[in-house]
């Protein structure tokens, strides 16, 4: 049975998703995505100062979902080395002057409370503070022992943020479970 | 013979230049979606070794545009490096510039200011 496009497209219009990716995700696989997130804020005439925020937000989700994903499987690389593929689902859309970017990934049961009382705390911090504690996280050591990267890019995504970060956690079995996070990133006047 | 390296910009990694001859390192454009210490890893290794020599004035000129978190931690980590070797009869200067629009790096910059005790750390706005 061929999938109905329209009513797929009535879909992505009623939430106002501009673009969506579903499927395998590793690192040099993302770079292409990153490219359409790019020259599609351009095309949006935003101020650059919006599109930079935009795209600092996008960059450290999608950095979150391949660091933080469960579901991985080693798949042979194109040129070279194997290369660690993700499952995830990442949205950005854009409604009444904000962005947002929505992402889906599984992660390991154990690791719900550390990402919950992450964003919890980071959520009830103001811009001045969350600065802050960006600039201790710079020159301290690294809090999570599952993070490859600094660590900082939770609070990089909190400081763009123009609202509160959202999310939800489902059940996925096998000792998994699914991470949702939703950031919006409201527009500077131009 | 002195060390120089030159690497052209690419989408997710920055235009890099070391001429040791002239005591001068400029990076320039974006840095995200990469292996960031394996990037890196060479120019680490010269500035390591060239910092702890006898050069008298280095410069350092950093144009990013856009970096992602890792390379946060990574600039931080070769500013650290290059202020602590700014001793007696070494001077460090960096230029720090940015696009007046681009709030993100002149907060960044900013931050990195503050952190700095001996080498000299300025703040160009560009247009």
């Amino acid at each position: 049975m061929i999938l109905d496009m329209n009513e797929y497209v009535k879909v992505l219009q009623k939430f106002k998703i501009d673009i969506v990716y579903s499927g395998p995700m590793w690192e040099d696989g993302i770079k292409g995505l990153a490219e359409m997130v790019k020259v599609h804020l351009k095309g949006d005439d935003i101020p650059g100062s919006s599109a930079r925020a935009v795209f600092s937000v996008f960059v450290e989700q999608v950095t979150n979902m391949l660091m933080y994903s469960a579901q991985k499987e080693r798949f042979p690389g194109t040129n070279r080395e194997p290369v660690d593929v993700s499952a995830g689902i990442f949205v950005l859309g854009y409604r009444g002057k904000t962005y947002f970017i929505q992402t889906r990934n599984a992660v390991k049961n154990e690791s719900v409370d550390f990402i919950k009382g992450k964003i919890d705390h980071l959520n009830t911090l103001d811009k001045k503070e969350l600065r802050q504690l960006h600039r201790e996280s710079v020159r301290g050591e690294n809090d999570n022992p599952e993070s490859k990267g600094a660590g900082l890019g939770l609070i990089e995504i909190a400081r763009r943020a123009s609202k509160p970060i959202s999310y939800a956690f489902e059940p996925a079995g096998e000792g998994k479970t699914f991470f949702t996070m939703c950031v919006e990133i409201g527009q500077e006047e131009k | 013979m002195a060390y120089r390296l030159e690497r052209e910009r690419t989408n997710t990694t920055p235009y890099i230049l070391i001429d040791e001859e002239k005591n001068y390192m400029r990076f320039e454009g974006e840095s995200y979606l990469e292996d960031v210490i394996g990037f890196f890893k060479e120019i680490d290794e010269w500035l390591t070794g060239y910092l702890a020599s006898d050069f008298t004035e280095f410069t350092f000129e950093c144009a990013m545009e856009y970096f992602n978190s890792s390379t946060t931690k990574l600039l931080y980590n070769f500013l650290v490096m290059m202020d602590k070797n700014a001793t007696a009869g070494k001077t460090v200067t960096v230029n720090w510039i940015a696009l007046e629009d681009n709030e993100i790096m002149i907060e960044c910059g900013e931050d990195f200011q503050e952190e700095m005790e001996r080498l000299t750390f300025n703040i160009v706005i560009a247009d």
